[in-house]
């Protein structure tokens, strides 16, 4: 099921309904039952999938926990064990549905260089979605058991309908044990003054994702697939896909983080304005900050983290950036995408330790000029879409040929194409660029208020919600775009 | 509390409450009036070639007793007149280039079952693989020829199978906020705009026209499946999950409301040099699935695929007969499907 559909409407309004008239064990039954519906409504063997993941992790953090309490006392070695199966589990499944025929590919092509034909096997099965972030997120539970981070809950049900939670459940956040369990285990009280900034929220995701999102993404698509596409249509696609996946992305956390609060439950802010980044650092601190926090916390700081010599931390860096580069999809141009912000990350690392050397020896060096900010801010957005053109650009072939591409090539026709199609790429994204700047300079983050929700507003905020909301569900219906494109997070 | 449930029951209200403002600006901004589409649930309102009255009163004249109705598949492969000819029955083709299933079903209807054609027998349809229940959309203004000012059932199919079970939903929320009016004038000041900015030595329309036909030319397009990143799988080859929202029960009805009968030819794609063209399993699935559906209802089902008599020496460019193929095809139809033909 998809949230910009009336079936999600019905379901939502029938689900909240209830929940909010039922005991705490009984809400969390309908939570587990709404969500292997909800993520069942199209293709009803996917939540099969979900159920494996989660009994395996369950019955895995059951017996490292085990262990621990001291009441069998098996071996640490068997701990380990159970924590390898855990982990053998969720990335056998991702290895199954997601890499299995890349890999397959890549090795007989491997093969066939060296003048041997292997006769070629491919499953092609159809990629569940969300099945990487929900993975992540059972097998985090294990991984937090085994370090004694998170107890290991007995109730399964509790730890089903951690795993399955729909709102986030097929394209994040990505949620730790040690945060959502203990909101799915305490009891929880509807909140009027919750539900209202959550219904800002949502519109406003709805918003960035009907209006913004999928009309920028009717331009990328149309420019990604061009043959031959020339400098200034080509780079005006980038800016829209640029625009687009941000938007997309970011309004399904808004929405998730929305429909979660009317049930209850906090979900944690996956964006924070990332293009107005003043560098790669404050890029991955703004963009995806779930994901960006797992690979930190589960393969950056295990492999060693920023604790040893600047050769292996930039080590460390670009194995974290790879694997989160493959994390999002079984192609070359993601694992290209990875290394590319791994490599800027390290310059970046780089510089910054040359700069404190440098402010080290000259104390009243003062600190970089305010007004370079906007400069740096330019420059990272510049940097992420190339980024972000590697990203899109599934043939490597083509992206060379990309990169390759001088605007004194274009027509007159083609250069005028491409800057009318940035401008209405930039047209639509105004608000989205307002509110960003508006936030950042320090005015009300209408995203952030379901975080403290105010008990009592003035009635002139209250209206002036119900006007935005208006405003906004107007534009939606007058301006969504004809062609529905689904979260592009979804083929993650 | 109180003032909490209240302050959310005021943007709730807010929320849905706004949106009526669309139609007083409908109403403020001149030329904002146009009238809805003959497809009112899934269409924008907006101007509309009129019917074809006169491609219906030429075929009445003719009084067929067979139409042959589809999209190039049908027009390069039967020649009306000659399979007239070898019949010896009357025979009209309602031949549309690229047109989608609706246009066939709007045909059928109008030009053939609602037009007054006295000694009309049957109706071929050719079609290719799944086209009878997967290609139903279609594209403002490519039914305008042989639409009627309302055409009700089309509608309703149309929106069942875009819009699901809330198509009553759309069509109410449609008549409420009118926001398809506004989105008629208001769009194109948007698109105007940029392009306005853009070409400073061209009106907007004509770059916008420019960039459509020299930029995104169809000969620049690569193979769309590559760049389509949420391209998606699965399901259209279900026939059982299809057919309820496409347009062939509607097709079938219409044809036993007129005592006609129907014909279905599945065209051979271009076939390989060794013999017939590639087929999924899948797609061998949905034809049986589809034959059984079509003559559990009385209607005759022929499949081309794999005929030995349509080498790949008949074909020109892509599914496309040459001239020749197509006397050839034409002559094979009328001895093959002769009791169809009496």
């Amino acid at each position: 099921m998809i949230f910009h559909s009336l079936e999600f409407a019905a379901f939502f309004i029938v689900t909240v309904t209830i929940y909010w008239r039922l005991p705490l064990a009984a809400q969390n039954v309908l939570l587990l039952v709404a969500s292997y519906v909800f993520y069942g409504w199209v293709h009803p063997w996917w939540p099969v999938l979900l159920l494996i993941t989660t009994v395996v992790d369950y019955w895995s953090a059951r017996r490292i926990a085990e262990s621990v309490s001291g009441s069998r006392l098996p071996a640490p070695s068997s701990r380990k064990k159970w924590l390898w199966l855990s982990i053998a589990a969720n990335l056998g499944l991702l290895g199954v549905y997601k890499y299995f025929d890349f890999f397959v590919g890549n090795v007989a092509a491997a093969v066939a260089a060296l003048g041997w034909n292997i006769p070629p096997i491919a499953l092609r099965l159809a990629l569940p979605a969300g099945i990487s972030f929900y993975t992540f997120q059972s097998m985090s539970y294990t991984i937090d058991v085994y370090r004694g981070h998170a107890p290991a809950r007995r109730s399964f049900i509790d730890v089903a309908a951690f795993v399955s939670f729909f709102p986030h459940l097929v394209a994040g956040p990505i949620m730790r044990a040690t945060n959502l369990l203990p909101q799915i285990e305490q009891k929880r009280t509807f909140s009027a003054a919750a539900a209202r900034d959550a219904t800002v929220v949502i519109v406003w995701g709805f918003f960035k994702k009907l209006v913004i999102a999928d009309n920028t993404g009717v331009i990328a698509n149309k420019v990604f697939a061009l043959q031959h596409p020339d400098f200034f249509v080509l780079w005006a696609g980038v800016f829209a896909f640029a625009i687009q996946i941000y938007a997309d992305f970011s309004a399904y956390t808004d929405i998730a983080r929305g429909v979660a609060k009317w049930y209850g439950f906090d979900l944690i802010r996956n964006f924070q304005r990332p293009y107005l980044a003043s560098g790669p650092a404050d890029f991955w601190h703004r963009w995806n900050i779930s994901l960006s926090t797992w690979f930190r916390d589960y393969v950056f700081i295990p492999l060693g983290g920023s604790r040893r010599g600047p050769g292996r931390v930039a080590t460390n860096l670009m194995i974290t950036f790879l694997a989160s580069g493959i994390w999002h999809g079984a192609s070359w141009n993601y694992v290209l995408w990875g290394a590319y912000h791994g490599v800027l990350l390290i310059i970046a690392r780089a510089a910054g330790d040359v700069r404190a050397s440098l402010q080290a020896r000259k104390p009243a060096r003062p600190r970089a000029p305010r007004w370079l900010r906007p400069l740096q801010v330019i420059a990272m957005f510049v940097l992420t879409c190339i980024g972000w053109l590697i990203f899109r650009e599934t043939e490597l072939t083509q992206l060379i040929a990309d990169f390759a591409l001088v605007p004194s090539a274009s027509t007159a026709i083609e250069r005028s194409a491409g800057i009318y199609l940035f401008l209405l790429a930039l047209l639509y994204s105004t608000p989205l660029w307002a509110h960003d700047l508006w936030v950042e300079l320090g005015g009300l983050d209408l995203t952030r208020s379901i975080d403290k929700p105010e008990a009592w507003v003035p009635w002139t905020r209250a209206l002036a919600q119900a006007a935005l909301c208006g405003v906004l569900f107007a534009v939606i219906l007058t301006l969504r775009s004809q062609t529905a494109l689904n979260f592009i997070y979804f083929a993650f | 509390m109180r003032g909490q449930v209240l302050s959310l029951a005021v943007v709730l209200a807010g929320t849905l409450a706004v949106p009526l403002g669309l139609r007083a600006l409908n109403g403020a901004v001149p030329g904002a009036d146009v009238r809805d589409s003959y497809l009112p649930t899934v269409e924008t309102p907006r101007p509309r070639e009129p019917f074809d009255q006169a491609a219906a009163d030429a075929v009445r004249e003719v009084q067929p007793q067979f139409v042959v109705i589809g999209d190039s598949m049908a027009g390069i492969r039967i020649d009306p007149l000659q399979l007239s000819r070898q019949a010896h029955r009357q025979v009209v083709g309602l031949y549309q280039q690229g047109s989608p299933v609706a246009y066939w079903y709007l045909a059928f209807k109008n030009l053939a079952v609602e037009n007054s054609l006295k000694s009309l027998r049957g109706a071929i349809f050719f079609f290719r693989d799944d086209q009878l229940t997967t290609q139903v959309q279609v594209t403002p203004g490519s039914l305008d020829r042989v639409a009627r000012d309302h055409e009700l059932e089309l509608d309703r199919v149309l929106a069942a199978n875009r819009l699901g079970v809330f198509s009553e939903v759309h069509r109410a929320a449609r008549s409420v906020y009118q926001f398809d009016r506004t989105r008629t004038w208001l769009e194109p000041v948007l698109l105007h705009g940029p392009a306005k900015l853009a070409a400073r030595t061209m009106p907007a329309p004509g770059l916008l026209k420019a960039i459509n036909t020299e930029v995104f030319a169809l000969d620049r397009l690569r193979p769309f499946e590559t760049a389509d990143l949420a391209a998606s799988q699965g399901g259209a080859l279900e026939f059982q999950a299809n057919v309820g929202d496409s347009l062939l029960p509607e097709i079938i009805r219409l044809a036993e409301g007129a005592q006609i009968k129907l014909a279905f030819i599945r065209v051979q794609r271009r076939p390989a040099a060794e013999g017939p063209p590639p087929q999924s399993p899948e797609l061998t699935a949905y034809v049986n699935a589809l034959k059984g559906y079509l003559e559990a209802r009385g209607a005759y089902f022929h499949d081309d695929w794999g005929d030995p008599d349509e080498p790949l020496s008949m074909y020109a460019d892509g599914d496309h007969l040459t001239a020749e193929g197509r006397l050839r095809y034409t002559q094979r139809f009328s001895e093959r499907h002769a009791r169809f033909l009496q």
